[in-house]
């Protein structure tokens, strides 16, 4: 599903983008742009990643999630706008090819869901210390909604589909980060195994070059991966260690964190297809 | 001799009988799936491992967690930041591996890789000499001119290394073009396929 697709009218309009100010001014320092785009996304990944870890549990921990928020928020903001402004000029200069870009769909999608997590959900119950209001669970659950949606239309699109692997091997890594004793090494030598048995699948019982049956065999990993870390997430959400934080929040913190891994994994799939 | 090493890690490390057959350096690079998985985990590990040096930088700044110790912030934030390290390595220099000789020939590969060497002595200067006395600034908000200095360095350097990085992708002074001597020289362009090019004797 790519802009083209939902909106069909608009192509002479973005066809002439390129044509329109700032963009013509943005063309030839386009990759000054680029890099200031990279900054904002590695600002806004550094500082969500703390927040988001804190709520989980882990990381600075010595500090209320309140006080990360306090240092954090402002690094935040900084990323966000500076994702979007630099983006919007980057794709104002480059508009024709993003509009017939269907990774280009889901990182707008997975932004739309990364505000609303980040600002609905994730910032106000960090600065409550991790209490859940009902206003933040409203936007957790819209947010959430719209990741998933990035997601599939991620898993489901030709040609970018194994982008997916970016946030299962971002999740497969955040879980085991927050895992702890006997359960990180069963949960880290589950996932050796699967990784090992996904090459053995597509190297050795299907060769690389049957296409027909290795786009589906890829994919049946990618559930299998799914619901490892799935399952490994929620024992960690409800299961046996008494965290600080309810399951709720710790839960935002996760999907905080992912969905700008979509976002940043979605762009990058533009430049693939 | 480098570029020896290179031509044979490229053309011939891994590559079995036949006509058709490939290098290992020649499969990754023709690998659709995995390349792009690849430049996509090289970025996504910038993201953590960039944007967690950040924070600890602004706080040795004084810009920010300025009620926080400075080591509480290095204790839990900087094993992100060498798990992040680790990812930017490995995924570097596996595409490093598949491109060795465009890289080797390339100008802001060759800047990016003194940035970096000049933010791992920084590193080290800063753990073994500017941190030393840390019990003494601890828990100060503006932490003392050595450490902030140290903190403005490892900014400038990552932020350089991020800018190089990211001019790799571009062309404009790729061996064979008509390019400056001083480039030509920098990127040992005499010894590449293309040849050197000078501007100079193109223009006149």
């Amino acid at each position: 599903m790519t802009p083209a697709d939902l909106f069909p009218d608009l192509a002479s309009w973005v066809g002439n983008l390129h044509n329109v100010w700032p963009a013509y001014v943005i063309k030839p320092q386009f990759a000054t742009w680029e890099v200031a785009h990279i900054l904002s996304l590695v600002i806004l990944g550094g500082a969500s990643i703390l927040l988001n870890l804190r709520l989980i549990g882990v990381g600075v921990t010595s500090e209320p999630a309140s006080e990360l928020h306090r240092n954090l928020r402002l690094w935040i903001h900084v990323g966000v706008i500076g994702v979007v402004v630099s983006g919007l000029l980057i794709g104002m200069a480059n508009a024709e090819r993003l509009y017939n870009s269907a990774a280009f769909t889901v990182k707008m999608i997975a932004l739309v869901a990364g505000v609303m997590l980040t600002y609905g959900a994730s910032g106000p119950v960090a600065r409550a210390d991790g209490e859940v209001s009902a206003s933040a669970k409203a936007w957790w659950l819209a947010g959430l909604a719209v990741f998933l949606f990035g997601l599939g239309l991620l898993a489901t699109s030709k040609l970018i589909a194994p982008g997916v692997f970016h946030v299962l091997t971002a999740a497969a890594l955040l879980v085991l980060f927050v895992a702890q004793g006997r359960v990180r090494w069963i949960y880290l030598a589950g996932l050796i195994l699967l990784i090992a048995a996904q090459w053995v699948g597509t190297h050795i019982v299907v060769k690389q070059t049957d296409f027909d049956r290795l786009d589906p065999t890829n994919k049946a990993f990618a559930c299998v991966f799914a619901a490892w870390i799935l399952g490994f997430a929620a024992y960690q959400l409800f299961g046996a260690r008494a965290a600080e934080n309810r399951p709720l929040a710790r839960a935002i913190g996760y999907v905080s964190i992912l969905v700008w891994v979509l976002a940043a994994a979605a762009g990058r799939w533009i430049a693939f297809a | 001799m480098i570029r020896d090493f290179l031509v044979w890690l490229q053309t011939e490390l891994g590559k079995g009988g036949g006509d058709t057959a490939q290098s290992w350096s020649e499969a990754l690079l023709g690998s659709p799936n995995f390349w792009g998985l690849l430049e996509g985990t090289h970025l996504l590990s910038l993201m953590l491992f960039a944007g967690t040096i950040f924070v600890v930088d602004l706080r040795l700044l004084g810009v920010t967690f300025r009620r926080t110790p400075v080591s509480t912030i290095s204790e839990r934030v900087l094993p992100l930041t060498v798990f992040g390290f680790a990812m930017v390595a490995v995924t570097g220099l596996a595409l490093f591996f598949a491109k060795p000789l465009l890289y080797y020939h390339n100008i802001w590969f060759r800047a990016k890789l003194v940035f970096i060497v000049l933010a791992l002595v920084n590193i080290s200067i800063f753990h073994y000499r500017v941190q030393r006395n840390i019990g003494e600034w601890d828990g100060l908000a503006k932490p003392p001119a050595s450490a902030r200095a140290s903190a403005a360095l490892s900014l400038a350097a990552w932020l350089c290394v991020i800018t190089l990085g990211r001019f790799i992708a571009y062309d404009w002074y790729e061996c064979g073009k008509p390019i400056p001597r001083w480039i030509n020289a920098v990127e040992d362009c005499a010894s590449s396929e293309y040849g050197a090019n000078n501007l100079e004797d193109v223009v006149k």
